[in-house]
């Protein structure tokens, strides 16, 4: 039984062109870009090509990219480096990933206030919920573009527009939409965007925060000044070339492939709501990720729904995973206005470049079953 | 799987077996209300050691977070009996209550046959075909004592691949396997009680002015104040530490009152009864019979000593023992053998 991976949200495989993209950077290339010497501007070269690159599908100019050592790297830079330049309170949504919102509650402290936004019963916010606190001094308004959970897309342009209008800067955690979703900062108002390698078949690890020019933000890194002294340490330049190349051939691929998606995510969708009663497909009201399905069993364990589906060799996953490897109910569907009995038995399939619709089938066929079985059995 | 080394190698005995493993870590509590930063459940090491030991062995590994339930059925059950003046045995509770049960539904669930834990057990077999519940092989480790309580429905299902090894036999066969917990120390606390000190978890859960942590007077069976305690709680029957000294004689705890908070003490030789009541009763064989002559194991590691059953009602039992057995202490378990056989148990009531 081939097992069957459906957590492309968690991370994905690297892409075989990424590489052999990457090869040179850890042999012939593996000089240090800071340094004057021929080994040190060869790689420097490589590092600016890669900024370039990624700015340039941006639509953004290569100063504004600051290379991080990943997505929470980048949301943390964005957060703590606004609270650490100016004063001011913080506002958030309520369903921001936890790098945003555990970085949110730890810079806000004692001392400056943090609003988070509501969401409605889909997921989303509503623009006109940031209009009370945009009246108060604000450092940083952060709002996902696309939620990791279940995949509601967020009204980034008209939330930037009115943080642009009210003169606050705004952050998108654009982890999960970039390289799936048209994000492009020259047609989005945005202040801070985090990106991040390794959703789009880039190396785990290597992220990017866009910093839009004259935005004010302080390092959290403190060192020999690289990243124009918001990013100290050792430039990554593998890692670098590695996310420039996934991102481009995720974004030139982006419309054929999400068509692709799209059809298997729906045709997963409906028939597992044909085929299993009573489930529910969170956010179905909201404008979606097209790779992303989240759904509730009422009545099913939710823990035991993972560990079957992997019995089955269907890699899924539920609420935030703990790192012990047990799962915590998700604040994304609590938050949404779900009752702990639904909220609980969730799952998240994340469908990405080698998902097949023989797969989406397997899982047509066993999943009814499994959670029939589940239901029977109540577990206390 | 704990992440020890008795579970692992029981895991290991039965992959070689060439059964289909699954790992199975249980959850019971979260340390991050005990000590340190919020997420030290979760990088919890039993659970990762598990977890490695399980990708060592080729095996799939879960973690199923039984916290509320443990709660519910084990701490606070720990909780009130001491409050109520009793000694409990958490790991009787948990087996009986928790551990197995959980795992037996989930274990179904996941089309399992069995279930299988390093516990140093056997099981055996009756002459008319039913299985029995034995005392493991080493002596020195032997745990059916904890075990009396398994809902006698589960003993068709149960695996204990250590029971016919020795502890150094087990940490060989681990060091054999190279697994990495082959030398990692004996864990004797109560999991739950990371501190080692039980009165740890009854302050944080009754708050230090509760009663049974609040001061008392130390008193003879004659009724003579001889002395104060500081909450009759931090007390077990048979310890003569905290009982202070200048009495005249050396002084043991034989009980405590929990109405008067008065903890009685008295003479080495008073701390000796020849009978116990015993209820919750268990029975993983018939009951024996009012006249049985029977071995009764008062608290781990003890040896049994000949008793003889009496049937007092429906739900009790009471126990004559041949020669009289120091410090019975309420709350704690009896379990009743008949030479290696489990035959029951039951959670002892009183002493006389």
């Amino acid at each position: 039984m081939q097992p069957i991976y459906l957590d492309y949200a968690a991370t994905t495989r690297v892409r075989p062109e990424v590489k052999e993209a990457m090869l040179p950077f850890m042999d012939e290339i593996f000089g240090n870009a800071s340094s004057v010497h021929r080994w040190g501007r060869e790689a420097k070269v490589k590092l600016e090509e890669a900024r370039a690159r990624l700015a340039a599908l941006l639509g953004a100019s290569p100063t504004e990219i600051i290379f991080t050592r990943g997505g929470t790297e980048a949301d943390n830079l964005a957060i703590f480096g606004r609270t650490r330049a100016v004063p001011g309170g913080i506002a958030c949504s309520a369903i921001e990933h936890r790098a945003v919102l555990l970085a949110a509650k730890a810079a806000a402290g004692e001392d400056r206030e943090l609003h988070l936004l509501e969401i409605d019963h889909t997921g989303t916010v509503q623009p006109g919920s940031i209009d009370a606190a945009l009246k108060k001094q604000l450092a940083v308004v952060s709002v996902m573009w696309t939620n990791n959970e279940i995949g509601a897309v967020q009204p980034i342009a008209e939330i930037a527009r009115r943080c642009a209008a009210a003169d606050v800067v705004f952050h998108t955690d654009a982890v999960q939409a970039f390289g799936k979703l048209p994000v492009r900062v020259d047609e989005v108002p945005v202040s801070l965007l985090s990106m991040s390698a390794h959703k789009i078949g880039g190396p785990k690890g290597v992220g990017a925060l866009y910093v839009r020019k004259g935005t004010k933000i302080s390092p959290m890194i403190h060192g020999g000044g690289h990243e124009r002294g918001l990013r100290a340490g050792t430039e990554d330049v593998a890692g670098a070339v590695g996310f420039a190349t996934a991102a481009e051939l995720a974004i030139s691929e982006r419309d054929a492939e999400m068509n692709r998606l799209q059809k298997l995510r729906d045709k997963l969708e409906f028939a597992l709501l044909e085929r299993v009663p009573e489930l529910i497909v969170n956010a179905a009201g909201a404008e979606r990720l097209p790779t992303l399905l989240n759904v509730s069993v009422p009545g099913a364990n939710s823990e035991m729904m993972l560990v079957m589906l992997d019995m089955e060799g269907i890699a899924a996953s539920s609420g935030s995973a703990c790192s012990s490897g047990g799962v915590n109910p998700s604040h994304v569907l609590t938050t949404m206005g779900l009752a702990p009995d639904v909220a609980g038995p969730s799952v998240r399939f994340s469908l990405g470049k080698e998902t097949t619709e023989a797969e989406i089938d397997r899982v047509i066929t066993i999943f009814p079953p499994l959670m029939q079985k589940l239901r029977q059995k109540a577990l206390i | 799987m704990s992440g020890g080394v008795d579970s692992s190698v029981a895991a290991a005995l039965l992959v070689d077996q060439g059964h289909r493993v699954i790992g199975v870590t249980m959850k019971t509590f979260c340390y991050s209300e005990v000590e340190g930063p919020s997420q030290t459940c979760c990088g919890l090491d039993g659970i990762m050691d598990a977890r490695s030991v399980a990708d060592r062995l080729g095996i799939a590994h879960y973690v199923f977070d039984v916290e509320r339930d443990f709660t519910r059925d084990v701490i606070e059950d720990f909780v009130s009996e001491y409050a109520a003046g009793r000694t409990p045995n958490p790991c009787v509770r948990c087996n009986g209550n928790t551990k197995f049960r959980d795992l037996l539904k989930r274990g179904e669930l996941l089309g399992c046959d069995a279930i299988a834990t390093g516990h140093y057990a056997r099981m055996g077999t009756s002459p008319s075909g039913a299985p029995l519940l034995m005392r493991g092989l080493d002596q020195q480790k032997d745990q059916a004592y904890f075990l009396w309580g398994l809902p006698k429905t589960l003993l068709p299902q149960l695996l204990f691949p250590l029971g016919e090894l020795t502890k150094p036999e087990v940490r060989q066969r681990a060091r054999d396997l190279g697994l990495s917990t082959a030398e990692k120390a004996e864990s004797q606390e109560i999991c739950f009680v990371p501190t080692g000190n039980y009165v740890d978890v009854l302050e944080r859960k009754l708050g230090s002015g509760h009663p049974a942590l609040s001061g008392g007077e130390l008193v003879t069976t004659t009724g003579e104040v001889v002395g104060h305690h500081d909450g009759f709680a931090r007390y077990t029957v048979g310890q003569r530490r905290g009982v202070g000294g200048g009495h005249g004689r050396k002084l043991y705890v034989l009980g405590s009152n929990p109405a008067s908070r008065q903890v009685v003490v008295g003479s080495w030789e008073e701390t000796y009864r020849a009978e116990l009541w015993i209820g919750e009763l268990n029975w993983l064989t018939d009951q024996p019979p009012a006249g049985a002559r029977v071995g009764v194991q008062i608290r781990h590691r003890a040896p049994a000593a000949e008793a003889t059953v009496e049937t007092l009602d429906q739900e009790r039992i009471a126990l004559t023992f041949s020669t009289p057995q120091r410090a019975i202490a309420p709350g704690q378990s009896a379990v009743i053998f008949s030479d290696e056989v489990v035959l029951g148990g039951g959670r002892i009531e009183r002493e006389l």
